[in-house]
C-alpha cells in the first residue's frame, strides 16, 4: 500500500517536474510560442475540444478502432502462434512467411490497406491487427514451442492425455509470454492506429494531428499527444495488472 | 489406498538388460552415454544408482521412463518392453516439474485424472496423498509459495498419488540442505513403506544411496557402466549418525571405488 503511494508521489513529482521545464521553456520567449504553446493554452485547448464534444468523440473512435483491430490481431495471433509452435506442417508452411513480415512496419501497409479495405474502417482495423498479430504470434509461438521438457515428461508420465497436456500444461506454461505479446501487442496497436489514422480518416485523435497541422494549431497537436500517452500508459498499465492476475505464479 | 498395503502379489520387476544408449551430437558424432548395463530391480525393492557426474545416470533412468530411445539391449516392466512413456512408471525429478499454475492440491489431482474418478473422490484421494507427506494444510498454496522440501513432498505425493509399479527419482533432494534431506529420507522411506513401489534412486551421495536402498550399483564414466553392485542388509530406520559396520565397510568400499576410478580418468 504504502509503496503503491510511494510509486504515485514520484510519478506526480515527476510529471509536475516537466510541466514546469515545458513552462519556463515557453515563456522564455526562445521559442516562438506559435510552434511552442504553454501548458496552459494547451489546456484551454483540450477544454475547447472537450466542449465542442470533439475530444471524446475522438477518443471514443481510436479506442474502438485500436480495440477491435486489437481483438483481431491477439484472437489470430494466439491461434497461428500455437499452430506454429506444436505443428510441423504449420512451422514449415507458415514460418518462415511470418518471418519474412516481421520487418515490414505498419505504415508501410497503409496505402495497400486503403487500397484494398477503402478508406473506411476496414483499412484501420486491417493495418491495426496486423501489427498486433506479429507480436502476439511470435511471443505465442515462441512461449508454446518453448515449453519446459520436465514439464512435458512430468505430464506424460502421471498419464495425462495429449489433450490435457495441451491445456492444462502447454497453454499455461506458455501463457506468460502470451501475456507478454498481448502488452505489446496493446501498445503496437497505438502506434499502427495513428499510423492508419494520419492518412483517409475524417475523425479520431490521429486524424485530430494531422487536421491541426493544417491550421498550424500546436496547442491541439499537444491535446492529441498528451492523450495518446495517457492511454497507451493506461491501457499498459491495465494489461499488467489483469496479467498478473492471469498468470499469478509468474511476476510481469 | 488402503486396500494396497495387502495386495499379496508384488508387481513392478524391472529387467534392465544388456543395456545401451547412445546420443546422436549436433557435429555427426556419436556419444555412447551407456553401455552393457545389467540392472535387476526385484518388484518392492528399493534400487540406488551412485556415481559421479555425468556417468550416465539419468541416462538409465530416463531410459527406463521412456524418456529416450535405448539403441542396444532391453529394458522390461514385468516383463513388457518399454516402449515410451508410461503411467505405471513414476517419475520424480530433481527440479521437482511441479506445475506453478496448479496449487499443490491441483498438482495431486492432476496425476489422479487418469484414473477417472468422480470429482470428490479424486480430491478425496488427492488430499490423502498430501497428508501422507504432511502437507494436508497446504492443500491450496501453489509451489510458488513453497519450500524446496515442501515442493519435492508434494512431488511424492503426486507421484505416489498415481500409484505407479515403478518410482524413479533423479537425484531428487540434490537441491536441499543437509537437515531438510535427512527429514526427507525419513519422508520417502516412510511413504514407501505404506505403496512398496519399485524404486530406482540416482544420487551421487554415497550415504544417501546407504541409508535407503537394499542394493546399490556404482557406476563409472565413459561410457557408463556399472563396475560394482552391493547388497544392504541392515534394517531401516539407518542414521548417519550410528553407522553399522556394514554401513561403514559399504561406504569405504564405495568411496575407494569412486576415488580410484576419478584420478584414473582425470
Ligand atoms: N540429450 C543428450 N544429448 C547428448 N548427450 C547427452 C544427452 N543427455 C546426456 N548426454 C550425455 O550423456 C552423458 C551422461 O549424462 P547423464 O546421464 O546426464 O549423467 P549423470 O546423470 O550421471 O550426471 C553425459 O556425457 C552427457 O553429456
Ligand atoms: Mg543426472
Amino acid at each position: 500500500m504504502t509503496n503503491q503511494l510511494n510509486q504515485l508521489l514520484k510519478v506526480a513529482a515527476s510529471l509536475t517536474g516537466v510541466v514546469v521545464v515545458w513552462w519556463a521553456v515557453a515563456i522564455s520567449g526562445l521559442i516562438n510560442p506559435l510552434l511552442f504553446p504553454t501548458p496552459y493554452t494547451v489546456l484551454i485547448a483540450a477544454k475547447e475540444l472537450y466542449e465542442d464534444g470533439i475530444l471524446i468523440s475522438d477518443l471514443g473512435i481510436s479506442l474502438a478502432r485500436a480495440s477491435i483491430g486489437f481483438v483481431i490481431g491477439a484472437i489470430l495471433g494466439i491461434s497461428v502462434g500455437i499452430l506454429t509452435a506444436r505443428t510441423r506442417f504449420f512451422a514449415i508452411a507458415l514460418g518462415p512467411f511470418l518471418n519474412l513480415l516481421r520487418p515490414i512496419p505498419a505504415i508501410a501497409l497503409v496505402p495497400i490497406a486503403i487500397v484494398w479495405f477503402g478508406i473506411g474502417e476496414g483499412s484501420k482495423y486491417f493495418v491495426i491487427a496486423y501489427t498486433v498479430f506479429l507480436a502476439v504470434w511470435l511471443n505465442t509461438h515462441h512461449g508454446t514451442a518453448h515449453v519446459a521438457q520436465t514439464y512435458i515428461r512430468a505430464a506424460r508420465s502421471l498419464g495425462a492425455s495429449r489433450l490435457r497436456e495441451f491445456f492444462e500444461v502447454i497453454i499455461p506454461a506458455a501463457a506468460p509470454h502470451i501475456v507478454v505479446g498481448l502488452r505489446l501487442g496493446a501498445a503496437l496497436a497505438f502506434l499502427s492506429l495513428v499510423a492508419a489514422e494520419l492518412s483517409g480518416a475524417s475523425a479520431g485523435i490521429g486524424f485530430r494531428l494531422q487536421d491541426a497541422r493544417d491550421y498550424i494549431r500546436t496547442d491541439r497537436m499537444f491535446v492529441g499527444l498528451i492523450e495518446l500517452g495517457i492511454l497507451g500508459a493506461l491501457l499498459d498499465q491495465f494489461f499488467v495488472y489483469v496479467g498478473n492476475k492471469l498468470v499469478h505464479w509468474e511476476q510481469l | 489406498m488402503d486396500n494396497r498395503t495387502d495386495s499379496a502379489a508384488p508387481s513392478g520387476r524391472v529387467d534392465i538388460e544388456n543395456l545401451a544408449i547412445s546420443f546422436e551430437l549436433p557435429g555427426g558424432d556419436t556419444l555412447e552415454a551407456v553401455s552393457d548395463v545389467d540392472i535387476v530391480l526385484e518388484a518392492g525393492s528399493f534400487t540406488a544408482l551412485i556415481g559421479p557426474s555425468g556417468c550416465g545416470k539419468s541416462t538409465i533412468l530416463n531410459a527406463v521412463a521412456g524418456f529416450v530411445p535405448i539403441s542396444g539391449g532391453q529394458i522390461k516392466i514385468d516383463n513388457e518392453p518399454v516402449s515410451g512413456i508410461n503411467p505405471e512408471v513414476g517419475v520424480v525429478f530433481q527440479q521437482y516439474a511441479l506445475f506453478p499454475w496448479f496449487t499443490a492440491i491441483g498438482n495431486v489431482e492432476f496425476a489422479l485424472k487418469r484414473l477417472q474418478l468422480p470429482r470428490a473422490e479424486r480430491r478425496e484421494r488427492a488430499l490423502a496423498a498430501l497428508r501422507e507427506v504432511g502437507l494436508e494444510d497446504r492443500a491450496s498454496t501453489y509451489p510458488g509459495q513453497l519450500s524446496g522440501g515442501m515442493k519435492q513432498r508434494v512431488a511424492l505425493a503426486r507421484t505416489f498419488a498415481s500409484e505407479p509399479k515403478v518410482l524413479l527419482m533423479d537425484e531428487p533432494f540434490g537441491a536441499l540442505d543437509a537437515q531438510t534431506r535427512i527429514a526427507m529420507h525419513e519422508l520417502l522411506l516412510g511413504v514407501w513403506d505404506l505403496h512398496r513401489t519399485t524404486v530406482l534412486f540416482v544420487t551421487h551421495d554415497v550415504d544417501e544411496a546407504l541409508l535407503l536402498s537394499d542394493r546399490a550399483h556404482i557406476m563409472s564414466t565413459g561410457p557408463g557402466r556399472i563396475i560394482e553392485s552391493l547388497e544392504v542388509t541392515s534394517s531401516r530406520p539407518r542414521k548417519v549418525d550410528e553407522m553399522t559396520e556394514e554401513f561403514l565397510t559399504n561406504r569405504n568400499k564405495i568411496m575407494k571405488l569412486l576415488r580410484h576410478h576419478t584420478v584414473a580418468e582425470s
